[in-house]
């Protein structure tokens, strides 16, 4: 491989990285939002 | 500035920082006479290594505040910081090695610097996984701040390693004002800085998440249906 092509595939790592962390952040706040409609279905009266 | 913004402004600031950063990068700085292009990973790689060292730091500092304070908010910001520093510190560890691969010809060396950034990376994971064991929560809590105050010994020890022992890897910024150009320098500042401004947004989004499902767990615990431990997603 040459130079430019090594430089492409650590900038891909490095943002392949920070995106796998920010759609593990995305499902997590999913799973919270899930989880405080389910709450709120229980108690109807904090809406 | 009001806080609800920060969570918007900070990725804001952090993107258009790390946009003007690719001007620096690779139009404004030189290309280094000797390794060329390839040394240009160095302005991602530096970054992520400092960033995951100041948020070890925090797991630290965080960890020393449980342990005086029992605080929930502190052990909460530890494992945010945590998981940022491990995901930091193992980019910084991948860019590392393709950049060594090129310029040193090996994919890794058991050099100081790297082998104590390995021995660092894996017991930061380890802390994770403690964090992520089924554990009574104050106790989990109080474990894992002794664990992330002695973890922390080893993080000094990285940043000094290039400099007490002989190591291949450059101590960028050393006492006789490193080996960097003045326009690389103030690139690689630069690219510090817009990382900073996304590090900053990650540790607060995961806090801010981390917050909300202790609030959630107290709502479930005391107010939830009796059933609300089986249903809850």
């Amino acid at each position: 491989m040459d130079t430019v092509t090594w430089l492409v595939v650590a900038n891909a790592a490095v943002w392949l990285g920070l995106g796998a962390y920010l759609i593990f952040l995305a499902l997590e706040q999913r799973a919270l939002a899930a989880r405080l409609k389910q709450w709120e279905a229980f108690h109807p009266e904090h809406q | 500035m009001p806080k609800s913004f920060l969570p918007l402004v900070l990725p804001l600031l952090g993107g258009t920082a790390l946009a003007g950063c690719q001007w620096l990068i690779y139009v404004y700085a030189p290309t280094e006479a000797s390794m060329g292009l390839i040394q240009k990973i160095f302005y991602l790689h530096l970054p992520l290594a400092w960033w995951a060292l100041v948020s070890f730091f925090l797991v630290f500092l965080g960890s020393v505040v449980y342990l005086f304070r029992r605080s929930p908010g502190a052990d909460r910001l530890c494992a945010a910081a945590a998981e940022t520093g491990v995901l930091l510190s193992g980019l910084a560890l991948v860019t590392g090695m393709l950049w060594a691969r090129k310029s040193w010809g090996v994919w890794w060396t058991w050099d100081p610097r790297l082998t104590t950034t390995l021995v660092m990376w894996f017991i930061y994971a380890g802390y994770l996984i403690l964090r992520g064991l089924n554990m009574p929560p104050q106790r989990k809590s109080l474990v894992c701040a002794v664990l992330g105050v002695v973890a922390f010994l080893d993080v000094p020890l990285v940043f000094v390693s290039a400099r007490i022992w002989r190591s291949i890897h450059p101590a960028v910024f050393g006492a006789q004002g490193g080996g960097l150009e003045p326009e690389m320098r103030l690139a690689a500042m630069a690219c510090v800085i817009a990382l900073g401004f996304f590090w900053a947004a990650l540790i607060g989004l995961r806090k801010g998440q981390l917050d909300l499902r202790a609030r959630m767990d107290t709502l479930w615990a005391g107010n939830g249906p009796s059933a609300a431990g089986r249903n809850r997603p």
